[in-house]
């Protein structure tokens, strides 16, 4: 280790210090864009936070846990359903829709942890890749029966009145995008904080060990049926709070909005921003998104492309070809990439363990873990919010 | 019951389909253990080839032949210069590779050939006139479609079997499937028997295609989508390092599939389960044999060691 880097200790002044004024950036820009974008930047970034709700999600699971889902449009589209049908056909109030919405995905996410239970690696993909491909024709058929239409209408959510901004008038649908907009943040901050905890507490270092050897975290006391269908459950829920959002942004939906391709989605960005990193999945969505948002306006433009590339679905080609590219210089996505390169500049050393006990009377089973130095990928993000 | 026949033969054809790309999957995954997304849009890429090379005057068939054979260089060219450098950079990296190529290849084929996404005309590989079938008895006939896809999907895979338990090239396959380490150590070049499997794999996925196209008489840029999803689904259920199990799932898969489109028609259910989730339905008989037998039906369970 070259002595030039800088090591900043781990809950010092500094540390803090760069974390708070990470957070506060951010909060600035959030409120920034709040105030002066318009409608329509303000329904892409909603959207964006969408997709990283469900990587957030699917980043508890397959990141930590080791299971993949392919599977998550199906809980986007349970949510997004649940919401738009009993808001529509039932009036209920939109806030109650999201917490049955929420509960029916943790309950179906139970239901797929089971035989998940028993299933490992790409057994486990394809039977989820069956349950993505199985739910249109659900969904269909639903439609068919209940709805007597081939959509469903939206949730039409509308500004709570304590917000301040319009219903109704000039600026609503000014103000219509900017309750949205704060609303998918505020679900995004919800689902972060969840895992964020859940992965720095006892349980996220249970989730870790059952997905580096099942085995070996057995014999160490962890449920392993218990962890990983609960797991299952709750990134489920919060792949379902993405589809309410996407509920209240839509007018209408049908059962093409929650296919496979939306599953694949959660997994790029997932992988783009780094898997079992933190704030990976939103990152890796947001920087997803953007780029696919600017090669469908733009590349249709671009002349210098040659022959046949200049027509057509060229931006949908484009973009897989970057991501295969992207791959190969950043294979630990976004973020392990960015932490490779600060790394190079300083490292944050660990907190100092807590001293030992002096005399062998005293020694008492320690409760904080060693914290390994160099953790590779799976180092947790702290300087790069 | 008389219509049973007929349905076990319809579904016999279609489920042989699946078969075929089904044992693409196979071969890739005995070879890398890795699945493929991209199995079913490499086999799209190469049947718009075969559309192409037709389109010149080929003969169809040899058409598909020529497009097998620059599928089996373009699959090995992609393990080369792909999958194998990506492997070495992190487990992840392979799943978003297949993932890009898969939506690359896709759109590729959209940008190469004008109109491909509303479908090409593809001509029909066997006599396929509305007389064109063999009464077995009274109302039950097999079209000779369905024979003839049925048992060009025997012969190739006839063929491959050949191949792995007779000759060298197929022990070598055969063991770095079952012990890479232990095959490298006896001598075999573990990199170009994946490369092989690879190149091996995109054939087979480009005769597959042109018999779909063939069958549809027309290949667009959907085609291979759902075809891919049930031909993975046929690999889970057989297990996806077993040949002889991608072979038996696509076979039985299709019979499923074709029963359950047909039956419950008078059935009181019949508002919930129909043709449109005949597809529902078979992913649900996989669940449960898969929470019976999680490695597939004919796939090695691995025991672990403690």
């Amino acid at each position: 280790m070259p002595t030039t880097r800088r090591a900043i200790r781990e809950s010092s002044p500094l540390h803090w210090g760069i974390r708070t004024m990470g957070v506060a950036a951010i909060a600035f820009i959030a409120i920034y864009l709040a105030s002066t974008a318009k409608p329509s930047t303000l329904g892409n970034i909603t959207e964006a936070c969408t997709l990283a709700i469900a990587a957030v999600g699917l980043n508890l699971l397959f990141g930590f846990n080791g299971q993949i889902s392919i599977g998550h449009s199906t809980f986007a589209g349970l949510a997004a359903f649940t919401a738009g049908y009993t808001v529509n056909a039932w009036e209920w109030n939109p806030y109650v829709s999201l917490v049955v919405g929420l509960i029916l995905c943790f309950l179906l996410g139970l239901a797929l942890g089971l035989p998940a239970l028993r299933l490992k690696g790409p057994y486990l993909a394809l039977v989820t890749l069956a349950v993505a491909f199985v739910w249109p024709t659900i969904a269909a058929k639903f439609l068919d029966q209940k709805v007597k239409a081939s959509t469903l209408k939206g949730t039409k959510l509308e500004p709570l009145s304590w917000t301040g901004l319009s219903v109704k008038g000039k600026d609503a649908r000014l103000d219509k995008a900017i309750f949205l907009y704060w609303a998918a943040i505020v679900i995004l901050v919800v689902s972060y904080v969840i895992v964020r905890n859940l992965r720095k507490s006892r349980i996220g270092r249970a989730l870790v060990a059952v997905r580096d050897n099942e085995t070996a975290a057995a014999v160490m006391g962890v449920n392993l049926k218990l962890t990983k269908t609960v797991t299952f459950g709750i990134s489920a829920a919060i792949a379902g709070a993405s589809g309410w959002i996407t509920a209240a942004r839509l007018a209408t939906m049908d059962e093409t909005t929650f296919t496979i391709l939306s599953s694949i989605k959660y997994l790029l960005a997932l992988f783009l921003g780094g898997a079992a990193t933190l704030v990976g999945p939103i990152v890796g969505a947001f920087a997803y998104f953007f780029v696919d948002d600017y090669l469908k306006e733009h590349a249709p433009e671009w002349d210098w492309l040659p022959g046949p590339l200049s027509k057509g679905p060229v931006a949908s080609f484009l973009l897989g070809v970057l991501v295969i590219a992207f791959v190969f210089v950043a294979p630990f996505g976004i973020v392990g990439f960015v932490k490779d390169q600060v790394r190079k500049v300083f490292v944050i050393a660990p907190r100092p363990l807590r001293p030992a006990p002096s005399t062998a009377e005293q020694a008492m089973p320690t409760t904080e873990e060693p914290r390994p130095a160099d953790q590779g990928p799976e180092t947790q993000g702290r300087v790069d919010t | 019951m008389g219509h049973l026949l007929q349905y076990i033969l319809n579904g016999l054809s279609k489920g042989s389909i699946y078969a075929l790309i089904a044992l693409g999957l196979v071969v890739i995954y005995r070879g890398t253990a890795h699945l493929n997304f991209a199995q079913g849009e490499m086999a799209l890429f190469a049947t718009f080839g075969a559309w192409w090379i037709n389109d010149h005057g080929v003969p169809l068939w040899i058409s598909i032949a020529l497009a097998a054979i620059f599928a089996f260089v373009g699959g090995g060219v992609i393990e080369f210069g792909l999958i194998r450098p990506a492997g070495k950079k992190s487990p992840f990296a392979v799943i978003v590779v297949t993932i890009g190529l898969f939506q690359a290849m896709n759109s590729l084929s959209g940008l190469l050939f004008e109109n491909a996404g509303t479908g090409l005309p593809f001509g029909s590989l066997f006599p396929n006139k509305p007389d064109d079938f063999w009464r077995i008895s009274g109302s039950t006939v097999w079209r000779y479609q369905n024979i003839g896809v049925l048992v060009t999907v025997l012969v190739i895979t006839g063929l491959l079997f050949a191949l792995f338990q007779k000759t060298k090239i197929g022990l070598a396959m055969r063991m770095v499937a079952n012990n890479p380490d232990s095959a490298k150590l006896s001598g075999v070049s573990v990199s170009r028997i994946l490369m092989l499997s690879w190149a091996l794999s995109a054939a087979i996925g480009a005769v597959g295609g042109g018999l779909v196209a063939g069958v549809n008489t027309n290949v667009n840029l959907a085609t291979m989508f759902g075809v891919f999803l049930l031909a993975s689904a046929a690999a889970t259920l057989g297990g996806l390092d077993s040949p002889l199990g991608a072979i038996v799932g696509g076979l039985s898969l299709g019979v499923v599939e074709s029963l359950v489109q047909n039956y419950p028609k008078d059935w009181p259910a019949s508002d919930y389960i129909g043709a449109d989730t005949a597809v529902a339905v078979a992913f649900l008989i996989i669940l449960v044999v898969l929470l019976v037998k999680p490695a597939g039906l004919f796939g090695s369970s691995r025991v672990e060691r403690v």
